[in-house]
């Protein structure tokens, strides 16, 4: 089925250089392409025979980027608590305050020809593109959230839908990542049926009609902050956070390809998504939901459609799952 | 069988005519938006027949929710629409809408078309079938985008003129309201004279100009968008995050014109930065305005940092000072998510004097603390005339910080003796140096601040919002602590800008000097 490595390195691309870490995930290409496989194999969109695939090589870990490479001399997760200690009560108020703002409900509901299936499918498809490339999860909220909004300014062809879905996702990279795609290989994933130019002004369309708001709060960062909450806390079970979170994860990704769910601010999603992960998983010690400041009623509403949710993609939620937990 | 599926993709094809329609449609919309005043597109009445009510459409949509995983889509979309879209019957979840896109080119296409006839009906599945053997003409795309004949984005004032943005679902009024703010000027760029060239970079040239609505001078920063990876992440990044900081501290963007093939940045003038500054009072500063400048900086900082923006690469050249002593940071277009830039976007090498040790040696994991040493260097500077640790290489910039401050030990820094770049350079063991022998004319306090900026550990970096607390800044009084965000701290009549003893009384004529600083603002 494979006919090349994942690996393999497209001319022209500059190469990272290679680093310790990236070694060590594999010792060949030919070695570090197969788990990536075995996930690629059930839900990416390239045909791995005609569409060039990922040039750069994949750290395995995806966006499981809560290590610090070996060697570091301090973990994120302490580094980030810290200033959390510092900041997060008002990094919380301030994204809260502008979620409002950034929350398309109905995005689809003046679309002519967008459907919520293909949103479903174009959204399901850029979940493993992310994944691909190696993007945070952050970026993929991103992406999914300038989607939507411009979908709310803008009636899109259904035939240039794809395209929306690559360049949104092209404009969350270039705010948070390192290495952005580089268009050539964001057409590759479309099979080149687009143009550079295309792809380039279509960019500039987004831009201006969001008029360069781009910085949505995310899921990502609520979720980030009602674990951080939880670590702050007296009884705090770290191990149990961190599952929670990485579990919640998953079903946040799975409920963003849902229209159903747009209905719901990023932060209810976030907090809805910790309580089902703690009630799956047990816990000892589950986060206390009201900490969000919802009313009950909300809380419910939402969990229960995440359970069902969850109930409905039971053989698929293992593959969203990070390395460490699935 | 092989026959009868080519026949049925045979009738798609054969059904362009739905698609025109639609496309019409599509065309009608556009004129409609065009004729708008201010090219808002906003589908009214002109839906087409074949698209679903949203009351229909959740109606489906939630009858997916019986179907098993959403992660199929096949699954998702229930019935009849989840065969339309052509899923291969290899069962596999690839190529959902790649499938579609290259359907009749490749030898799968016989497994694609394999629908069943009721399913031809939809308008979106024959709209995927159509485009088969075509390529989307850029024409055609930006009939389907509606792209507007001009794009302007006069909002940047919106908060200026205390109107929040509307929210998504009334279109109207947000058009009714930029309207009236493209009327009186903004976002156009006939609104600003361009005066002279400040400086000139690969993906931007800077002016001083000035704005005919209000007669100020501004700095007009001129992006070039036509590149071939798109628009430059500096600018994406730059004006998305400038756009949400509104502070004293900070310099404001005042407008954004958005043309064809480039992005102007508005923003207001400041005569020079703190690197000229400097430099103009020939590296002798007041202590007091060093306190004011640091306090500033703070200041500035910690309404980032409340909001999650780190800036990353702070230096003196970034920091821009008006007349009256005003202290703002600037270029927010390297800052991102989970970098540090290395180079700038003309290929010049970021300087290293600022950078705290730990991103030296290879850490990619940081918060707010990684600007926190940078502020420790600029007040040193300030203080003492000097740049604190000016190496030219990575190892070279490490062996100034080791040299005054003390090699690390797991002691001192614990986890460092496992970070195989820090064994590597296998630094001599340096002992630590009072700093006040480096800056004497610091007091204690300013020393025992400067300290708690220059820690190894950043989770022990003192942050800037706690630092803005320190004793060094009682003499300012206690007003200075409750002002609003966007009024500058010279409002308080307690406190004002001293004589440098080093200043040279020039009109600061626009030397080599003036060409240089400019330099950061362009990259």
């Amino acid at each position: 089925m494979v006919t090349r490595p994942l690996s393999h390195e497209r001319p022209g691309r500059p190469r990272s250089p290679p680093s310790k870490r990236r070694r060590a995930a594999g010792a060949t290409p030919a070695e570090r392409a197969q788990p990536l496989c075995r996930d690629l194999g059930l839900r990416a969109p390239v045909k791995k025979s005609k569409c060039p695939s990922c040039p750069r090589e994949l750290p395995l870990q995806g966006d499981a980027s809560g290590l610090s490479p070996p060697g570091s001399p301090e973990p994120a997760a302490r580094l980030e608590l810290q200033a959390f200690r510092d900041y997060g009560a008002s990094w919380y108020r301030f994204r809260k305050g502008l979620e409002g703002k950034f929350h398309p409900r109905e995005p689809l509901a003046q679309q002519p020809q967008v459907t919520a299936e293909a949103r479903c499918k174009l959204i399901s498809w850029l979940i493993p593109v992310h994944r691909h490339f190696g993007f945070s999860f952050e970026s993929l909220c991103l992406a999914v959230n300038t989607l939507d909004r411009f979908l709310t300014t803008t009636p899109v062809a259904a035939d240039c839908f794809q395209l929306l879905g690559v360049t949104s996702l092209f404009i969350a990279c270039k705010q948070v990542e390192v290495h952005p795609p580089r268009v050539k290989q964001l057409l590759a994933l479309c099979c080149d049926v687009f143009s550079r130019q295309q792809l380039c002004n279509l960019e500039c369309i987004i831009l201006s009609k969001l008029h360069f708001n781009l910085g949505a709060p995310t899921i990502n960062f609520f979720l980030e902050h009602f674990t951080h909450m939880r670590m702050e806390s007296c009884q705090a079970d770290a191990r149990e956070a961190n599952n929670a979170k990485a579990l919640a994860k998953g079903m946040a990704e799975l409920s963003m390809a849902d229209y159903a769910f747009n209905k719901y601010a990023p932060s209810l999603l976030a907090i809805c998504s910790l309580g089902v992960a703690d009630q799956m998983l047990h816990h000892q010690n589950p986060l206390d939901l009201h900490i969000s400041g919802y009313p009950e009623r909300v809380l419910q509403d939402c969990t229960d459609k995440l359970h069902l949710l969850v109930s409905l993609n039971g053989d698929s939620l293992p593959h969203v799952l990070p390395l460490e937990m699935s | 069988m092989k026959k009868f599926k080519r026949r049925l993709s045979l009738t798609l094809r054969g059904s362009q005519t739905i698609d025109e329609s639609l496309s019409e449609l599509a065309e009608q919309m556009t004129i409609e938006e065009n004729s708008s005043k201010d090219n808002e597109p906003i589908v009214k009445n002109g839906r087409p027949p074949t698209s679903h009510s949203m009351h229909s459409f959740l109606h489906q949509y939630t009858g997916s929710f019986k179907k098993p995983p959403l992660r199929r889509p096949h699954s998702v979309i229930g019935g009849s629409l989840g065969s339309f879209m052509a899923m291969p019957r290899n069962g596999s979840r690839l190529d959902i809408v790649h499938e579609n896109l290259k359907m009749g080119s490749d030898g799968e296409s016989d497994q694609a078309s394999g629908t069943s006839s009721d399913e031809v009906q939809s308008p979106t599945g024959v709209c995927l079938r159509n485009r088969i053997h075509r390529r989307i003409s850029m024409e055609d795309l930006n009939k389907r985008l509606s792209l507007p004949a001009d794009i302007r984005i006069p909002d940047g004032y919106l908060e200026k003129l205390q109107i929040n943005s509307p929210p998504f679902d009334q279109p109207m009024s947000r058009r009714s309201r930029r309207a009236s703010l493209s009327e009186i000027g903004f976002g156009k760029m006939e609104t600003y004279i361009k005066l002279e060239k400040l400086g000139e970079g690969t993906y931007a040239t800077v002016y001083k100009g000035r704005s005919k609505l209000t007669e100020n001078l501004v700095a007009l920063k001129e992006i070039r968008l036509e590149h071939e990876e798109g628009a430059p992440c500096t600018a994406i990044r730059e004006v998305s995050l400038l756009k949400d900081l509104k502070h004293a501290n900070i310099v404001t963007l005042h407008d954004i014109v958005h043309t064809d093939k480039s992005l102007t940045l508005v923003f207001e003038y400041l005569d020079k930065d703190l690197k000229q500054y400097m430099d103009d009072c020939g590296n002798i500063m007041s202590m007091h305005n060093v306190k004011l400048f640091l306090y500033q900086i703070l200041r500035g900082l910690a309404y980032c940092h409340r909001r999650k923006v780190l800036h990353r690469d702070l230096k003196p050249q970034n920091l821009l000072i008006n007349e009256k002593g005003e202290l703002k940071l600037a270029d927010f277009g390297l800052a991102r998510a989970k970098s540090v830039p290395t180079k700038t976007y003309s290929n010049e090498v970021v300087t290293l004097w600022y950078r705290p040790p730990d991103v030296l040696l290879g850490s990619s994991e940081y918060s707010t603390q990684i600007d926190m040493w940078g502020v420790g260097c600029i007040f040193f500077e300030m203080a003492s005339g000097r740049p604190l640790f000016p190496g030219s290489t990575v190892e070279d910039e490490l062996h100034l910080i080791f040299r005054l401050l003390g090699t690390p030990s797991q002691e001192t820094w614990p986890g460092i003796s496992s970070n195989d770049e820090f064994r590597n350079y296998n630094f001599p063991k340096y002992k630590p140096q009072p700093l006040i022998n480096h800056a004497p004319r610091l007091d204690s306090e300013g020393i025992e601040l400067i300290a708690k900026f220059l820690q190894y550990e950043s989770k022990k970096r003192v942050s800037a919002e706690e630092a803005m607390k320190h004793a060094y800044f009682r003499s300012l009084g206690t007003r200075v602590h409750a002002l609003p965000e966007s009024v500058s701290i010279f409002s308080l009549k307690e406190i004002q800008l001293q004589k440098d003893p080093g200043f040279r009384n020039s009109s600061y004529p626009e030397t080599a000097h003036g060409k240089n600083r400019r330099q950061s603002m362009l990259f």
